[in-house]
């Protein structure tokens, strides 16, 4: 048989309804924030899933806890400054909302959280405003945490290495 | 019943006895001499200014990220210095920094945290001067605990580079004096790699060569019609085992090489300790003091002749003498030049070993930075394979000025390559946006990825050199480096030619060019910095003979890479090893036969 469609576009057709994104982290789920409050902490578990979210291939940012870490790294930072610009960043998203969504972030809807980002995601080779630098911040961190968690390494990218070979794979030099 | 090793409490090795040798540094050249003097019985004291640390117990090499409780990053109160420090900040590039300790750009790599205790802090070891980022490794086995494992021999294209294009110096020995130096390091170390008959990158007795990816063999064949040679990396790695040494395991391929900074916590890549140091041990001739920072060579005051040295314990901070019939310096390039340039006496009033004025001097290393990153369209989407299972991947030997054909400079360069997945998809850095696109395009190109960066030959000039800083002295109230250096015309133009080259060989194999750069890293950053006492026959223009002994003191010795008449592009480490075991056999006859 053959299909003019990939077989996992037909999927994604069909269960589009299920992408909506998953429900927020709640406080008792995640424990306390060691350094910012719920309510920054809600909005950087969105825009860490609005990143990379879930599909069809595997779990996003917020099921490998990409906020937890980020969280955990922001409140042992050895500068004030790092902190300071992860508080003043996420305040940065929730003014741009307010600007040009007339409302927080969290309660934007999907189509002007990703409007917004998008904005802000096309200065990321040279960023400029102080939503950009932060946006940069934001999918630097988000990035990492996430394409090193146990999801991003093998249930997303299925890595096959760090284990014992007998011989190398590959093809010889011929 | 092993001996103990590295020995009970530095404080009680004897200081008193006088040593056949006294050994400065314990990274490849130290490691080597002290395994070859004691293997000629030789009584050898090592000193070694950091403390020791066991590899085996602190690398973790196949631990995930997400079982450490920052995937690896350092402490938060580290902090490795940026590309952006070394360029806008002035040496010392710690001063003022608000972090407690603050280390080289190394640091930053991937494998932070494992190497934090290899590379020194910069607060206790400032140096000054002109741009340079030096990377220094205070530990028994040096810089080999972080080394990038590519092992490759010089030829007469080097060796005697003057004769082929007029510039700088021919080196006192030709590729015949060292080929049988390099076999002995070949089959005694290990190493991996294939054939390829080249005349300007002799092949090596190898072991078991790393495979390729797709998208390299393509490019091998690619190549076959440019006249250029793509080869799997050849690596300081035993691949299939080294039944003379007990320390050392093959390699089984779990490429955790590059995710650590270097380092194998099975020793199938070489590192000084378990490869040269632990055998050196157990001949029962080797003495071994850690924490011992020297800071002079001393000379009778009649024959002007080495007589031992003096350190100063790191810890205690307490100065120390030891006697030795010979002094072999192997502190690295720019330590052991600058312990030179402190040996001063009134024999000696420029430093040891430097009546020509040379210590210092003819300074170089390899240029980097220019290189390119693509992808193979067919690879795109493709089910993973693992890629990274290898102590290396790719090399193309050089290509420029072999055949009489001449460029717009002198020399040449090679390119170090990799291709396909990593723990941490190269692609997900390279790719803008986010979503369900991102994520996506992250995924399936990431097996799909290749990309190269070249190091080129640093034309050794006497006007780029180090000396003694008047004022500035380290934790230990040493004084400093302070570098007068900087690249010049010939390795701009021929960084303008690697970008070029790169990009011309990606787009000859058709694969899409993501990105390309013709930017050069700041000085120092190959970490293959040579030539501060250059070995030659004329004692009013180098520093030491063929067999690396000093030509105003013949019981001293440098054996590290100080004594490199010029950079080559190829990785010295095992060029180093060669040559000192060469006049580490010299001296031992020499010794036997009461002339020195």
């Amino acid at each position: 048989m053959n299909f003019s469609v990939d077989r996992r576009d037909v999927l994604k057709i069909l269960t589009g309804s299920v992408l909506a994104g998953p429900p927020l982290l709640t406080a008792a789920e995640a424990g306390k924030p060691l350094y910012f409050s719920k309510e920054e902490f809600d909005l950087l578990d969105r825009l860490t899933e609005i990143i990379i979210p879930r599909d069809l291939h595997s779990p996003g940012a917020h099921d490998a806890g990409v906020a937890v870490f980020i969280d955990r790294r922001v409140a042992e930072a050895f500068l004030s400054e790092e902190k300071d610009a992860w508080k003043n960043g996420l305040a940065e998203i929730e003014r741009l909302s307010m600007k040009e969504a007339k409302r927080p972030f969290l309660k934007a809807g999907k189509e002007r959280q990703i409007d917004l980002l998008k904005k802000l995601a096309h200065g990321e080779d040279n960023p400029k405003s102080d939503g950009e630098k932060f946006f940069k911040r934001l999918k630097g961190a988000t990035v990492f945490a996430y394409y090193s968690s146990e999801i991003g390494i093998h249930a997303e990218m299925e890595y096959k290495g760090n284990v014992i070979l007998e011989q190398f794979v590959g093809y010889d030099a011929i | 019943m092993l001996l103990q090793f590295p020995g009970p409490n530095p404080n009680d090795v004897d200081l008193k006895t006088t040593y056949d040798a006294v050994v400065v540094g314990s990274g490849a050249a130290g490691g080597m001499a002290a395994y070859v003097l004691t293997s000629h019985g030789l009584k050898v004291l090592l000193l070694e200014a950091g403390k020791y640390q066991d590899t085996g117990k602190v690398l973790h090499s196949m631990e995930w990220p997400y079982d450490h409780p920052r995937r690896g990053e350092m402490p938060p109160d580290h902090h490795a210095l940026t590309l952006n420090e070394y360029t806008v900040r002035q040496s010392p590039y710690a001063q003022n920094s608000p972090y407690n300790k603050v280390q080289s750009y190394v640091q930053g790599w991937g494998g932070t945290d494992y190497s934090k205790t290899l590379v020194v802090d910069e607060k206790q070891h400032p140096y000054t001067g002109s741009r340079y980022a030096w990377v220094r490794s205070r530990v028994v086995g040096g810089k080999t605990n972080i080394w990038g494992r590519l092992a490759l021999r010089l030829s007469d294209f080097d060796f005697k580079a003057k004769d082929r294009d007029g510039y700088g110096e021919n080196w006192p020995i030709s590729y015949a004096d060292i080929e049988p130096y390099y076999d002995k390091v070949d089959l005694y170390l290990g190493i991996s790699g294939h054939p390829e008959n080249l005349p300007h990158l002799p092949d090596s007795k190898f072991q078991r060569p790393v495979k390729l990816t797709y998208s390299e063999l393509h490019l091998r064949e690619t190549l076959k019609g440019m006249g250029r040679v793509l080869t799997p990396y050849r690596a300081g790695v035993t691949t299939d085992g080294l039944k003379h040494n007990k320390y050392r395991s093959r390699c089984y391929g779990r490429g955790a090489c590059d995710r650590r900074v270097g380092g194998c916590d099975i020793h199938a890549a070489f590192d000084s300790p378990t490869g040269l140091i632990r055998p050196a041990w157990d001949t029962g001739n080797l003495t071994m003091r850690t924490n011992a920072t020297v800071y002079e060579v001393t000379v009778d005051k009649d024959t002007g002749k080495a007589t031992g040295v003096s350190f100063i314990d790191s810890e205690t901070r307490q100065s120390h003498q030891v006697k030795a019939k010979t002094v072999i310096l192997a502190a690295s390039t720019l330590e052991s030049a600058r312990l030179l340039l402190l040996s001063k006496s009134s024999q000696h009033p420029n430093g040891i070993g430097n009546s020509s004025g040379h210590v210092g001097h003819n300074f170089c290393e390899h240029v980097m930075g220019p290189g390119v990153s693509g992808f193979m369209k067919d690879l795109v989407g493709k089910p993973r394979t693992n890629d990274d299972g290898r102590p290396g991947s790719f090399y193309i030997p050089r290509f420029r000025n072999l055949e009489g054909k001449r460029s717009e400079f002198l020399r040449g360069y090679g390119f170090e390559g990799g291709s396909g997945t990593q723990m941490m998809p190269s692609s997900a850095r390279a790719t803008p946006g986010f979503g369900e696109e991102y994520k996506k395009h992250v995924r399936e190109y990431a097996g799909a990825t290749i990309e190269m960066g070249a190091f080129g030959e640093v034309l050794p000039r006497y006007e780029n050199f180090v000396d003694l800083d008047p004022a500035v002295k380290d934790d230990w109230g040493i004084p400093v480096l302070r570098f007068s250096y900087e690249f010049g015309e010939n390795e701009r133009k021929m960084a303008k030619d690697m970008a070029a080259a790169g990009r011309e060989m990606f787009e000859a194999a058709k694969f899409e060019v993501l990105s390309g750069s013709d930017e050069i890293l700041p000085e120092g950053w190959s970490i293959h910095e040579l030539g501060t006492a250059r070995m030659g026959s004329d004692p009013k223009t180098s520093v030491v003979n063929q067999f690396q002994q000093c030509h105003d003191v013949k019981n001293l010795l440098v054996v590290d890479g100080s004594t490199h008449v010029n950079a080559s592009c190829q990785n010295p480490t095992w060029t180093i090893m060669a040559l000192c075991w060469r006049s580490c056999d010299h001296l031992a006859d020499q010794l036997a036969k009461g002339e020195v």
